[in-house]
């Protein structure tokens, strides 16, 4: 069954690269395959989580780009689904879906900014940080809302 | 769908996002009247420093790595003017022209930026 999760997530992954995004900033995504990961959150648990993006992070870049650009997608992934995990399980009563989507969404951003400044060594990275943010509260609400329509439509047919 | 911690956090995010920023504003000084020198950077080691100042024609520079870059540099700016790179960010971004001005090509391990200030000119190019 997660197996199907992470391909799903690879593809979310993959066909979301193909839509142009008008930004001029590195990083800027839609971020799908995060829906992904909340639902695992929400159906399977953390350890399943960080399972599935491990997974997705790694197939995709070995299908399309090369240890690089695994490092950088998967601290970003698993910053992101820590955050997540974390947020869900002690204050899940406080937050719901959209809150942990998004506060996902700006710990994937942190992550990856953190390790571009680390892997090319420098540390004026940090000035596409605000960009990241506002792109990331906007993609996390996204994330989030979708994250709950399909949540529901899975419970109707109890998966 | 919402509940009130979401919108705490998202004001709280927006908070950062204004300190992130105002941070941003004060790295980039902008300012053009002291040294203006561009380093070019590859796999995060310094591979050419250009005093903008001193430039007098337009001259292209190649970065190659696992794509190919091309960086031209006038007198005050740089840019990537042209890349195989998939994404094209390096080249969207355009002329940089004040201090703190950076455009990086990812899948070259590609970055330009101008620094300002004297001290930060460490290392020699060659």
């Amino acid at each position: 069954m997660l197996a199907v999760f992470v391909s799903l997530a690879m593809i979310l992954s993959v066909v979301e690269n193909l839509i142009p995004i008008p930004i001029a900033v590195p990083g800027v995504k839609l971020g799908l395959a995060n829906i992904i990961t909340v639902l695992v959150i929400l159906k399977f648990g953390p350890k399943e989580a960080f399972v599935v993006v491990f997974l997705r992070c790694l197939l995709v870049s070995m299908l399309f780009g090369g240890p690089i650009i695994f490092l950088f997608s998967v601290t970003g992934g698993l910053l992101s689904t820590l955050v997540m995990v974390l947020l869900y399980k002690y204050f899940g009563k406080v937050f719901s879906i959209l809150g942990i989507s998004v506060a996902g969404s700006i710990a994937h951003n942190i992550g990856q900014i953190t390790i571009a400044c680390i892997i090319l060594n420098e540390f004026l990275i940090v000035t596409y940080l605000p960009v990241l943010l506002v792109t990331g509260i906007i993609t996390g609400v996204f994330v989030g809302i979708l994250s709950g329509f399909v949540n529901d439509a899975l419970k109707k047919i109890k998966i | 769908m919402f509940k009130k911690g979401d919108l705490i956090l998202i004001a709280a995010i927006v908070v950062i996002i204004a300190a992130a920023f105002l941070i941003t504003e004060t790295l980039k000084s902008g300012d053009s009247s002291v040294n203006k020198t561009a380093e070019i950077s590859q796999s995060s080691k310094i591979i050419k420093t250009i005093d903008l100042k001193k430039v007098t024609k337009a001259e292209d520079i190649v970065i190659a790595g696992k794509y190919r870059n091309v960086v031209r540099v006038e007198q005050g700016r740089i840019r990537f003017i042209e890349s195989n790179c998939p994404d094209q960010i390096c080249v969207k971004t355009g002329w940089l022209l004040s201090s703190g001005d950076i455009a990086v090509c990812l899948p070259n391990q590609a970055t330009i930026k101008i620094v300002g200030k004297a001290d930060n000119i460490d290392v020699v190019s060659y």
